[in-house]
């Protein structure tokens, strides 16, 4: 095996930057005279049976990195896709968890619980005709008591009548 | 000597997965890696395994080649190697000393089976220290320039020449 042009350039130059000028011509002679030794003494070459051996064991190893390449990235895919399911299972989760129960609202109604339950249309009907005349009595007395119509008494006869109205007014909301 | 080219498409094939092309890079520097390692044990029989550890690592390693020279890169795998080589041996020798007494007679019977005929050469490289063999060996062999040497051993380019230059002449007087 000899060595080529590429190592054999520069030689000189490269000795030059280390060595005294007297000595660059030496130290080149040195170093080509025991290229040559080398040169002329070949080493043993591998068998052929070795090479055989060699290519047999590079392929094995080459199919074992294929394996291994393989079996990592299916490895990464089943990882990643659990990752993934996951996410989306934890995301699912939270999803549900905020929309909660859903909000109540507070509603009101002006016409009595009673009415709205009962399913006697008719009766409910006269119960309520009866309601409405028994405050319009009451309205009209009222009336005629501020006016001083009722013979003059005065402000109990308001505030009997006021009481009147009270509770009519809660036993209708009472159903 | 494959051309640039060549050796481009084989390395591409290689980074591929390609089992053709890691035969051919065997084909194309089984020899050289040999001599290498040959010259460096005096063994064949390590030198065989040593060079199939090489191209075993070729396959495992040859993904982080990321341009350059590619025999340099691979030389300096090469060295890795046959520093793991020997660093396994002086455990091995470190192991059997404490173990002399015992062993005694195996390693000399080892050593007369492992005693293979060497040539001028293999005698002459086993007097110099193993620091400045393997820096000619790796100049022979991986055909590189200075700087690459320097580069691969980590060391100024001054120090790898001064040393490659006493070795060499150390070399030239045992070899008279």
């Amino acid at each position: 095996m000899a060595m080529n042009g590429k190592t054999e350039e520069n030689l000189k130059d490269l000795f030059e930057k280390f060595l005294n000028p007297e000595r660059v011509e030496q130290a080149v002679e040195d170093i080509q005279r025991g290229e040559r030794i080398l040169r002329s003494h070949t080493a043993p070459e591998p068998d052929a049976e070795l090479i055989a051996n060699i290519k047999a064991e590079t392929a094995a190893s080459l199919l074992r990195k294929k394996e291994n390449a393989f079996r990592r990235m299916v490895y990464k895919t089943v990882a990643v896709a659990a990752g993934f399911i996951l996410l989306v299972a934890i995301g699912v989760e939270l999803f549900e968890k905020g929309r909660g129960e859903p909000e109540r609202v507070a509603t009101g109604s002006i016409t009595s619980k009673a009415v709205w339950e009962s399913d006697r249309l008719a009766d409910d009907n006269a119960d309520l005709a009866t309601l409405i005349a028994e405050i319009e009595q009451i309205e009209s007395d009222l009336l005629a008591v501020q006016l001083g119509e009722n013979g003059g008494n005065g402000p109990e006869a308001v505030t009997e009548l006021e009481m009147e109205l009270i509770e009519i007014n809660g036993d209708f909301w009472k159903g | 000597m494959a051309k640039s080219n060549d050796l481009a498409r084989i390395i591409t094939g290689c980074k591929s997965g390609d089992a053709e092309c890691f035969s051919q890079v065997v084909d194309m520097y089984a020899s050289r890696f040999y001599g290498y390692f040959y010259r460096l044990t005096g063994n064949r029989e390590v030198s065989d395994d040593l060079l199939s550890e090489l191209f075993v690592k070729l396959v495992e390693k040859i993904s982080s080649f990321k341009g350059g020279s590619f025999e340099s890169w691979l030389f300096k795998i090469a060295s890795n190697i046959f520093h793991d080589y020997l660093r396994d041996k002086q455990r091995q020798r470190k192991l059997l000393e404490v173990q002399k007494g015992e062993l005694e007679s195996e390693i000399t019977e080892a050593k007369q089976s492992s005693n293979e005929r060497f040539d001028k050469l293999q005698t002459q490289l086993g007097r110099l220290d193993a620091n400045t063999r393997e820096l000619i060996m790796l100049r022979f062999y991986s055909q590189a320039s200075f700087k690459e040497i320097a580069a691969m051993r980590s060391e100024p380019i001054g120090t790898t020449l001064s040393k490659l230059h006493r070795g060499l002449k150390k070399l030239q007087k045992l070899m008279e």
